[in-house]
């Protein structure tokens, strides 16, 4: 298996990270954390905070964020997820669209 | 009493949503999609079922890592969109089947599937992105949904076997609801596709296509691999196929594949196939 496996060990450790990103799913959270970042994040620590603020995709993902908990936050940046995706692989979304059959399907 | 006419196995990627949300049907990108699911479609609209039975999973949207259940059936006579971050989708709200969801959540809790059952909670692309490829949302939805979403996302999951004994299952108490129902069994999930680590962005199409031909041919093969047999061939997302089971168990023993459609643009594998 994959250590990045999204297993109870990892899910204890993004716990808290993840109830935040889950939040995005509510109108009135993405608008404040658009607005207003760090009144979204008051319950993040700093390590987090900084994470979430520099949209290291990587780093959450390493960290303990459930992909499907990254793919909220995504959304609400208009971050794609095949972006994401080159991001995990540490490509450019240029270099790994370059290896998909359609490119243009996104 | 009720009756299972047909069984559908379907990928439900989030992109299949938005291709249809933004009219890509003539889209030389995403035609072959959409090409794949008319037959589906076609076939819906002839036989006319009452309920589609809809084996899929909430992507860390609705159900949160606070309390995650393994099985959990929806016994609400409405089930609202879900907002995923971009609102929530322009398509009307899913009619349940309140008194066939209760039937079977008693008629598995008998024998010892002890899931859990919600209410009012919204339903995310796990269910809709597939369902508006086959069904039509104007007037308005022409049947209901009985909803049952499964742990694919937090391991341990359900093991394969696990699923398709609950699919088993899942067909006994279909079969004894009295009203003279027509049910379809849907199993959503792949195919081949991860999304993250150092393998990110694998498929692997000759799996694929074994696993399309074994779905039909040989259940009890997929039934006796494990979770990380599936992890490994078809992608650690990938693996989600096992709701695939649930949707094959509850067939009858006699139910042969009819169509199937493959397409892989992008990250995610996906395909469709149809059981009758």
């Amino acid at each position: 298996m994959s250590k990045y496996v999204f297993d109870l060990e990892r899910s204890a450790r993004g716990l808290r990270l993840n109830r935040f990103l889950n939040s995005l799913i509510r109108r009135e959270m993405r608008e404040l954390f658009l607005q207003d970042p760090n009144v979204a994040m008051k319950d993040l620590s700093a390590e987090e905070r900084d994470m979430v603020t520099r949209l290291d995709w990587k780093a959450m993902q390493d960290y303990g964020a459930s992909f499907f908990c990254l793919e909220k936050l995504a959304r609400t940046k208009g971050v794609s997820n095949p972006q994401m995706v080159a991001a995990f692989r540490g490509e450019t979304l240029e270099e790994f669209l370059k290896t998909r059959r359609v490119p243009g399907a996104r | 009493m009720a009756r299972i006419i047909g069984g559908i196995g379907t990928s439900h990627v989030p992109t299949i949503a938005m291709a249809f949300d933004k009219g890509k049907q003539g889209d030389p990108d995403w035609k072959p999609l959409f090409k794949g699911y008319e037959a589906i479609a076609k076939w819906l609209a002839e036989k006319k079922p009452d309920v589609l039975f809809f084996c899929f999973n909430d992507h860390a949207t609705s159900f949160f890592f606070d309390h995650y259940p393994t099985f959990a059936l929806g016994v609400s006579e409405e089930y609202r969109i879900a907002d995923e971050g971009l609102g929530h989708r322009p398509i009307p709200r899913l009619k349940g089947h309140a008194p066939m969801a209760r039937h079977i959540a008693k008629s598995l809790v008998a024998e010892e599937f002890d899931i859990s059952v919600f209410q009012d909670i919204a339903l995310d692309h796990g269910l809709h992105s597939p369902l508006t490829m086959m069904w039509p949302t104007k007037p308005d939805w022409p049947g209901a949904v009985v909803p049952l979403v499964v742990n694919v996302v937090q391991h341990p999951l359900p093991t394969p076997r696990r699923c398709y004994k609950i699919g088993k299952a899942i067909g006994r108490a279909i079969r004894s609801y009295p009203e003279d129902l027509k049910v379809v069994m849907v199993g959503t999930g792949g195919l081949s596709h991860q999304m993250i680590g150092e393998r990110a962005g694998f498929n692997d199409e000759k799996w694929d296509r074994e696993f399309l031909d074994l779905i039909d041919r040989d259940p009890e093969r997929l039934a006796n691999m494990t979770v990380d047999d599936f992890a490994r061939l078809g992608g650690n997302e990938g693996a989600e196929v096992i709701m695939w089971l649930i949707m094959r168990g509850a067939l009858d023993d006699r139910a042969k594949k009819i169509h199937d459609s493959y397409y892989l643009p992008m990250t995610t594998a996906m395909a469709v196939a149809l059981f009758e």
